[in-house]
């Protein structure tokens, strides 16, 4: 049998609404989990225990009073999860990661956790990033490096690695990530989860920390498919407070229970996979896609742009948009001053700085911002023949510590696969397809602009004919 | 090694503009930020002469913000990180140096 802190949502809530066991005993299995096993991952920064306690007994005595009819005003009452540093929480320390912003407690609520809070989720505490969400392993993070707990010399990914080893270890229920470029699908890949990128604008930025304003998606990271439709439920939709959100209607998207993928086209784009893809990757990934086309979709080989692409135009974007935001960090309103930036901040700043400069804008600024239309319109192109994109979501199952520092552009070259869709603010899932050398590998599916819906249906079909999803680690 | 792209000369001047402090770094900055813009150079191969640019990928324009918020900050908020503060304004250094 199940532990409390090892239960999915839909378990949970099943459990709760059946009154087989409070909201005050999951909360306590969960911090029992992270007393026991977090000195050896560090996947949290911030720990906010009492309020989390005090939060699950309120909502016990909701349950107590209301019955299960308080789940429809309330969906996730009780349920306890973690948060990636990166979003604003009123009153509790807020630092992405960084050394700059380690003593800054937000006077405000970022939308996402507020919309959580009203859904009755309970915050465990923050989790460790890469500072200001520059990286792809959680080893540039101002503090410390969090661990994978499939095994601790490897990283878990980043830059939400904190959300995706806390997820993996069982520390929580759920959690909370954000992505620019591969920063849920990369964690949630190497750490064997289920990690969900919605198209940009699908949930609001408000209050979230910003690294690159043109493609910041904040997601769920969950332990199955079906999850991270619960959590999409709550927190999608227009926010009046980021201009950037859309108005396009919110779908509901909890799988439906017929869905089918007879006659469902999926393509499989040969530049994503005749890359540099480690051999165990590529056996699982192609075994993963054989399943789909035993489950009645048609698999369409297909051409797109070489991702190669995709990461240039993503690294002068992104460098620009951090050196804008980051200008801001002054030391004189809130946080420490810019002598307290990690070298990766730096070196990201000065590339912003330089495209951005006069004489060099259109070099590389402009150029980038025409050749992300090529992206985009390849993308839509694709998207009249075939219905969703299949692709592994790594290229490699999660390597050592210590090998980001290797290359300039490591990081960029881990998220090779998921950094096209992100300049495109197309949505994408990663969800677990197997293991190579004892780590997890991620089976990627990339969907048009928002086509959560086809995403969560699609994946969702595949756990529930497979069971890659329901292997944790022993710690 | 290499400074192909950005020589230290340059480096120490976009350090300048972003206001960090990078003594010591500017050799290292350069070679790094050099290899970074090296591999950029592939977006060469692509024609973009008839291409707009895409600056945001959703395509709302005129977007406004109901000016009415009842939940705005109160100034003790507004000033409960700052590193200094006088008379419930933020305190900063001095940006102009006095002629001698």
């Amino acid at each position: 049998m199940k532990k409390l802190n090892e239960l999915t949502i839909h378990e949970t809530l099943d459990g709760l609404k059946r009154e087989e066991f409070t909201s005050v005993e999951i909360t306590e299995a969960c911090l029992e989990q992270i007393r026991n096993v977090d000195k050896k991952i560090k996947a949290l920064i911030t720990l906010n225990s009492e309020n989390a306690l005090e939060e699950a007994k309120k909502a016990d005595e909701e349950i107590k009073n209301t019955g299960a009819v308080i789940f429809e005003k309330k969906p996730l009452l009780g349920i306890p999860y973690l948060c990636k540093d990166n979003f604003s929480v009123k009153g509790l320390v807020t630092t992405a990661g960084s050394n700059v912003l380690k003593n800054y407690i937000p006077p405000y609520e970022s939308t996402v956790t507020g919309k959580l809070k009203k859904a009755g989720a309970v915050l465990l505490g923050k989790t460790n990033m890469d500072a200001f969400a520059h990286g792809s392993t959680t080893e540039n993070s101002d503090f410390y490096p969090t661990k994978n707990p499939w095994d601790i010399r490897r990283v878990p990914g980043g830059s939400s690695g904190g959300s995706a080893a806390a997820v993996a270890s069982n520390m929580c229920i759920f959690s909370i990530g954000s992505e620019t470029g591969g920063s849920i699908r990369g964690p949630a890949s190497w750490c064997g989860v289920t990690g969900l990128k919605p198209s940009y604008g699908r949930v609001s930025r408000y209050g979230v920390v910003a690294m690159a304003s043109s493609t910041d998606s904040p997601g769920p990271i969950t332990k199955d498919v079906k999850d991270s439709a619960y959590v999409l439920n709550i927190i999608a939709g227009k926010d009046p407070r980021d201009a950037t959100s859309s108005p396009v209607e919110v779908e509901n998207y909890t799988p439906s229970k017929h869905f089918s993928l007879k006659g469902y086209k999926i393509g499989k784009p040969k530049s994503y996979f005749n890359i540099d893809l480690e051999t165990g990757v590529k056996e699982k990934v192609e075994e993963a896609v054989e399943i789909l086309g035993e489950m009645g979709a048609e698999i369409i080989d297909m051409d797109l742009l070489d991702p190669k692409y995709s990461i240039a135009v993503y690294t002068i974007l992104q460098r620009s948009e951090v050196s804008s935001n980051l200008a801001r960090m002054d030391g004189i309103r809130y946080g420490n001053d810019r002598t307290n930036f990690g070298f990766e901040a730096k070196k990201r700043i000065m590339l912003g700085t330089y495209t951005l400069s006069s004489g060099y804008y259109d070099a590389y600024y402009a150029k980038a911002q025409k050749v992300r239309t090529l992206i985009k319109s390849d993308f839509e192109e694709a998207f009249k023949k075939i219905d969703l994109i299949v692709a592994p979501s790594m290229p490699c199952i999660a390597p050592e510590l210590g090998q980001s520092e290797k290359s300039s552009m490591y990081g960029e070259l881990m998220d090779l696969l998921s950094e096209p869709s992100s300049v495109a603010g197309l949505p994408g899932i990663s969800i677990p397809c197997g293991f190579s050398e004892g780590m997890p590998v991620g089976l990627q599916f990339i969907g048009k602009f928002f086509g959560e819906k086809d995403i969560i249906e699609v994946s969702n079909l595949f756990q529930e004919g497979t069971d890659f999803h329901k292997d944790f680690p022993s710690l | 090694m290499s400074d192909k792209y950005i020589s230290k000369e340059e480096v120490k001047k976009i350090a300048d503009l972003a206001n960090l402090d990078i003594s010591g770094d500017a050799e290292k900055l350069a070679s790094l930020l050099s290899d970074t813009l090296d591999y950029i150079q592939t977006l060469k191969e692509l024609d973009t002469s008839n291409v707009e640019e895409t600056f945001q990928v959703t395509g709302l324009t005129g977007v406004f913000q109901d000016d009415s918020d009842p939940d705005s900050l109160t100034k003790e908020e507004a000033l409960s990180n700052a590193s200094d503060n006088y008379k419930g304004l933020f305190s900063t250094k001095p940006v102009f140096k006095r002629k001698k």
